[in-house]
């Protein structure tokens, strides 16, 4: 068994399950309504449905005729908090980089009175 | 997108900081870490191996793989290889965009997709990118959070 973050990515690892996602984000639909712009068969699209509600990304109504299909944003939660560990590590480096860049900076300026400065 | 930040410094500075190993050994790491250069190749197909040396004494090897350089605007690169353990492999694209003497940074990572990619594009009009889906599926999450 996977671990449970690639199972999410690799559910999100194909351009027209990203795409269903994206068109479900905006609202709970019907799987006709869903294979439509798709120009696939409805067992191609409740293939790709399939994986998606594995992963946790979408849930479907169990009503006999009409199975409605809406997101499920609580699957997306662990894709959110592995990016959240990277855009702490980005701030960080960012900080660093903007100090180290004033350092310089302000380095230079002591250094020499002469006017350098690459400015454009 | 992971981070974006308007640095008070002349945008060809900022990509001298991402150009020089000297320049990332002093910002690179996270905090509390060190880097250790062994190669640097900035250009396309060029490798940056380093090691960031954490507080706790334990190494860590990276690698990086520069896959576009367009100086002084952007860098493309793919971090880790086949050995790494990360889950997903992606790349992220470094911009330096000029504002009359400052700079704005912009880091966006893009996830890996199958090779039907183009066609389905194509095919679908569905051309949006992962980030692009993940950061309104977040604007989406936060709304009904």
């Amino acid at each position: 068994m996977p671990d449970p973050l690639s199972t999410t990515f690799a559910a999100l690892a194909d351009p027209t399950r990203r795409a269903i996602l994206a068109r479900l984000a905006l609202g709970e639909t019907s799987v006709t309504e869903l294979a439509e712009p798709f120009e696939m068969s409805l067992p191609a699209v409740s293939k790709h449905l399939k994986v998606l509600e594995r992963a946790g990304l979408i849930a479907r109504g169990r009503e006999a005729q009409w199975r409605p299909c809406r997101i499920s944003p609580d699957g997306l939660r662990p894709v959110d908090d592995w990016l959240e560990s990277y855009r702490r590590l980005w701030n960080e480096r960012l900080d660093r980089l903007e100090t180290y860049l004033q350092e310089l900076q302000a380095k230079d300026k002591a250094g020499t009175e002469k006017k350098r400065g690459p400015k454009r | 997108m992971v981070g974006m930040r308007v640095l008070d410094a002349p945008r060809a500075l900022v990509f001298d900081m991402w150009s020089d190993p000297k320049h990332l050994a002093q910002w690179w790491g996270p905090d509390g870490f060190t880097t250790t250069t062994s190669t640097f190749d900035l250009r396309p197909g060029g490798v940056w191996r380093f090691v960031m040396h954490g507080p706790d004494g334990r190494d860590y090897q990276n690698r990086i793989v520069f896959e576009e350089v367009v100086r002084p605007e952007r860098i493309v690169y793919r971090h880790g290889g086949a050995e790494d353990v990360e889950p997903v492999q992606f790349r992220t694209t470094v911009t330096f965009e000029d504002l009359g003497g400052k700079t704005r940074l912009t880091l966006h990572a893009r996830f890996p997709s199958p090779e039907e990619r183009d066609r389905v594009i194509r095919d679908y009009g569905a051309d949006k990118g992962m980030a692009q889906t993940l950061s309104r599926l977040a604007d989406y999450l936060a709304s009904i959070g």
